[in-house]
């Protein structure tokens, strides 16, 4: 169990974090409450990594080859890089902490597979951009049936909010069925779990997160979203939700973070407005590169500090 | 009514008090629905952003019985009667001002219904702003005018100030009706 310590931080910390992606708008507009929003969030991202996690845990297990110790390297290499990152105010992506140390590894033990890596970078690509080209569709579609609809302002209020309630738990479904992998994939990898008890363990400690601390999160980070209509916010937690849970059909972990930047930006290229700053898309870019790099680095220096031995002077 | 009736037709009608009390009445009851729609809205299912709006728009209509109740203190209060040489004209811009008001809830059951039509009501509302602003200069200009003393002169011009303030009222709502009904267009 002390073992998975470091899985179960970056599960928790995954909770804490990327649960505002899916229920902030709803909770810090006062849509939703959030204990409501907590509650549903967890039974959700447990549903979803129990039922829907697997293809993700095999992708990840599957880029380099694990032993117990490597394992648990990579898992607190990760959750360091996360924890550092946040520390310094730098944006992190928990998808790209965990890939990073797992290349670390895989540079470390000479196995790397560059085949399933290069699918997982295009991903992490795919993301943002996917998200934006389907909340633009979204949007277009969804706008189109809500006008055809002519509701007055009381179902219309309804309509909004039991859409951010389903939205919400499918996001956090998919949340949960993708972004479980990153939590406890290498101990599958390394043998210590079943693909079940990885599963339900991830999904545990990403809900203990969301119980614990995500409610700060959600405050600032939903109020950043609330700055569009209601409508819109409905629509681009929709994207995420569709975005995310496409990729786990691909079997690889990104960003959710990634993924309603994206969605945000394609809902402002549809209404002709700047809704994604110059820093926003640094940090993407922070998140596609300098994350993975950091915590690739942790790897090989916890990797190298593990094996330093005292050779006594004669 | 009490305008029309009283000091514009009969400067000594005794129902006068009567009309004030009633449209102090109406004033008081305006608080109290609000106080209620505030009650109901929180049975509903409304978004945090629509309650507010709403509230805002409650306290916006407010102030336009206030206007009225204003006016007819103030006529009695300062005793004020109105020369004969501007009364069609004062009956005019009362008779446009209430016709803004009419159009205001016209407008802003609309918005509720989302029956449309909001953005032309808020022209029809602009236009007879736009045509009490002209009657309103136009009262002052014979007002300042005329032989009559120069203090009766400076109460006129201050209660003709006050009847056009119910148009300006009526279109600062009319504007906030039409933003409420932009915000929630997708």
């Amino acid at each position: 169990m002390f073992s998975l310590l470091g899985g179960i931080f970056m599960g928790w910390s995954l909770g804490a974090n990327d649960a505002a992606n899916v229920f902030g708008a709803a909770v810090s507009s006062k849509m939703v409450k959030f204990h409501t929003a907590a509650i549903l969030a967890s039974i959700f991202v447990i549903l979803g990594a129990v039922v829907s996690g697997y293809a993700g845990i095999e992708t990840l297990k599957g880029l380099t080859s694990f032993g117990k110790e490597e394992a648990v390297i990579s898992s607190v290499a990760a959750a360091l890089a996360v924890v550092l990152m946040t520390a310094f105010g730098l944006p992190v992506s928990t998808s790209q902490s965990v890939v990073g140390s797992i290349i670390g590894i895989g540079i470390l033990n000479g196995q790397l597979n560059f085949t399933g890596m290069g699918k997982v970078v295009a991903c992490w690509f795919g993301t943002p951009i996917g998200a934006a080209v389907v909340s633009i569709i979204l949007y277009k579609v969804l706008a189109y049936l809500y006008n055809r609809l002519n509701l007055n302002m009381f179902e219309s209020d309804a309509l909004i909010r039991i859409g951010m309630i389903i939205v919400g738990s499918f996001g956090a479904y998919a949340l949960g069925a993708n972004n479980v992998a990153n939590v406890t994939a290498v101990f599958v990898g390394a043998g210590m779990l079943s693909a079940f008890n990885a599963a339900l363990i991830g999904g545990v400690s990403i809900a203990l997160g969301i119980m614990t601390f995500s409610r700060p999160v959600m405050e600032t980070v939903g109020r950043k979203l609330v700055m569009l209509d209601p409508f819109s916010s409905f629509v681009v937690v929709f994207s995420l939700g569709i975005t995310v849970y496409f990729f786990t059909l691909l079997g690889v972990p990104v960003s959710s973070s990634q993924a309603i930047i994206g969605g945000v930006l394609g809902i402002g290229l549809i209404r002709g407005v700047d809704t994604i700053s110059h820093k926003t898309l640094f940090s993407i870019l922070t998140g596609w590169f300098l994350t993975p790099f950091i915590a690739c680095l942790f790897a090989i220096l916890i990797n190298y500090i593990v094996h330093l031995q005292y050779v006594p002077h004669r | 009514m009490a305008m029309n009736s009283c000091f514009l037709n009969d400067p000594e009608c005794e129902n006068f008090d009567f009309y004030i009390k009633q449209t102090h009445k109406y004033e008081n009851k305006t608080s109290d629905i609000s106080d209620e729609i505030n009650n109901i809205m929180y049975g509903k299912t409304l978004i945090p952003d629509s309650r507010g709006d709403i509230m805002k728009l409650l306290n916006k209509i407010d102030t336009i019985p206030r206007l009225f109740k204003d006016i007819l203190y103030m006529v009695q209060a300062e005793r004020l009667t109105i020369p004969d040489f501007i009364v069609d004209e004062i009956r005019e811009l009362i008779r446009i001002s209430i016709e803004c008001c009419e159009l205001l809830i016209r407008q802003t059951v609309a918005l509720f219904k989302n029956s449309g039509g909001i953005r032309t009501l808020l022209g029809n509302i602009e236009t007879n702003e736009s045509h009490c602003d002209n009657i309103e200069r136009r009262i002052v200009a014979t007002i300042f005018d005329s032989e009559i003393d120069p203090f009766r002169k400076l109460q006129l011009k201050d209660l003709i100030e006050k009847i056009g303030n119910i148009s300006d009222a009526a279109e600062g709502v009319s504007k906030f009706v039409n933003i409420m009904s932009l915000k929630r267009r997708v």
